[in-house]
């Protein structure tokens, strides 16, 4: 028998080449568990064939529409149980307050506490210029142009002194961030504070607002001539040579070809789909809620208006 | 606490990451450091195994698996990863051979595409640590000690013991059968003995 046995590993070992092979594992080889999973695959399609298999479906899309549950990709600064906690702590928030959908360039209305204003509560009317930060710390920066001066507050989203935020106009502009508005002309930042909240019809994608700007003449907070912007219209016309030379200098073209820096500013997607799944049921839960209750407000008694 | 980056969606590395990347010393910045890591990139893709420094080893192997993992999630009719190959790819007839080759032989793996290995450094050379790289499944032999003939390995005692009972009890039987043939035959020549 033990003539016998030896033969046959060693016909084993004739038929699949090079590969290597351990008897008596527990655990599976790399080379065997990789060939192990098309097996899987089909036994995975005769399952689909006989019970569908439910699983916590999560839209693509959740990542744009709520970018700030998403963890820091520093690595240096990942705590898996904060994150874990600051998500439970901003589902409960969400579940006080409606924070809408809106990008960087919507038009939003925040209304806060403020123990100085009249009311003691203020209503701001601006244009979304920048997101940044994440978890509890999200926070975005409101501009607009009240009696010709420039105003921006910045907001914390899950601010408890915020009472109501209302996505007046729900769009994009061409740039990540809309910073240049504070070089622009006034007219391109300038929002009614009494405008009416535009509705986008269910299942639309967002609109992207190609609006290009204004500039006016130097000189500027940045040197916007570096950072490739789209939104911006006539940059050329306050441009020298030496303002172009030295922006050609500062280009990185290579940038898009850095994976691994990619790679480390992004949440790769397995860790996504996880976090998403955790908090996904509660969320839309809470987005079917609020679309009742708008549609319940639908029929309010038109005003009577002169 | 900055923002993660949602434009773009990445599968997740096998590897250990480092938080940083290394600045290969380089005249040219960080255009330079991809050129040096394009040339280590390709020639792994071509030789499927290069000994190299430990450093440079290290940072090519995250590009190297990437570059694999997005030909695996987007395919060859996808621009922008064609562009990538392209470029990471000094080689051209080598983006055939990620696209043909590697794609189908590392589409159902649920380990890392590369392995890497600590190489002896010569002495006294250059002080920097030196390393094997490797994509999985080259056809060159094993750089690891097959351990699977270990006396002390479990499955190898077991094994022993099942063979040494085997042989004792072949012994037993034969012994038993020897002994069976000896109680037959015996008395005549027991007599003869007497007899004498």
């Amino acid at each position: 028998m033990n003539v016998n046995a030896r033969f046959l590993t060693n016909r084993i070992a004739q038929q699949c080449a090079y590969k290597r092979i351990v008897t008596f594992s527990t655990k599976p080889t790399e080379q065997s568990a990789a060939a192990a999973v098309p097996q899987q695959q089909q036994q995975q399609q005769h399952d689909a064939v006989a019970p569908p298999v439910r699983k916590p479906i999560v839209p693509a899309h959740y990542r744009f529409v709520y970018p700030e549950f998403l963890p820091d990709p520093k690595v240096e600064w990942r705590n898996s149980i904060r994150e874990k906690l600051e998500r439970l702590d901003m589902l409960n928030r969400r579940r006080q307050i409606e924070l809408p959908e809106f990008y960087v360039g919507s038009i939003l209305a925040v209304t806060s506490s403020d123990p100085h204003a009249a009311g003691k509560t203020s209503r701001f009317v601006g244009i979304c210029i920048h997101r940044e930060r994440c978890g509890l710390r999200a926070r975005f920066i409101l501009r607009n142009v009240i009696d010709h001066q420039g105003i921006e507050i910045v907001y914390e989203l899950y601010d408890p002194t915020i009472q109501k935020v209302e996505v007046l106009r729900l769009e994009k502009r061409l740039d990540d961030s809309l910073f240049y508005l504070r070089d622009a002309l006034p007219e391109f930042s300038t929002f009614d504070e009494h405008m009416e909240a535009e509705t986008l019809e269910e299942g639309t994608p967002v609109p992207i607002n190609e609006l290009k700007v204004v500039l006016r003449p130097r000189p500027w907070l940045e040197r916007w001539e570096r950072q490739n912007l789209r939104g911006v219209a006539n940059i050329d016309q306050y441009l020298k040579d030496k303002h172009r030379k030295s922006s050609e200098k500062v280009q990185k073209p290579w940038e898009k070809y850095d994976l691994m820096k990619q790679y480390r500013a992004t949440i790769p997607e397995e860790e996504q789909k996880e976090i998403f799944a955790e908090v996904h049921t509660e969320l839309h839960t809470l987005e079917l809620q609020r679309k009742r209750n708008k549609r319940k407000r639908t029929f309010v008694k038109p005003k009577h208006l002169a | 606490m900055n923002q993660a980056d949602v434009s773009k969606l990445m599968s997740q590395l096998r590897i250990a990451v480092r938080s940083n990347k290394r600045n290969l010393k380089n005249p040219d910045g960080p255009e330079g450091r991809l050129l040096k890591l394009r040339k280590t990139v390709t020639a792994l893709v071509k030789h499927e195994r290069i000994e190299l420094f430990y450093n440079r080893a290290d940072e090519a192997r995250g590009y190297a698996e990437l570059l694999i993992s997005n030909a695996i999630r987007h395919g060859d009719r996808h621009k922008a990863t064609m562009e990538l190959a392209d470029y990471w790819l000094l080689e051209k007839q080598l983006v055939h051979k990620l696209f043909k080759v590697l794609v189908p032989r590392y589409e159902n793996y649920n380990v890392s595409y590369t392995r890497m290995f600590k190489a002896p450094r010569d002495y006294p050379g250059i002080y920097y640590r030196k390393s094997v790289l490797e994509l999985r499944g080259n056809p060159y032999p094993v750089l690891t000690q097959d351990n699977s003939q270990n006396r002390n390995l479990l499955h190898n005692v077991l094994l022993d013991e099942a063979r040494k009972e085997f042989r004792r009890e072949k012994l037993a039987s034969l012994a038993n059968k020897l002994a069976a043939e000896t109680e037959e035959t015996p008395k005549p020549t027991v007599e003869k003995a007497t007899e004498v």
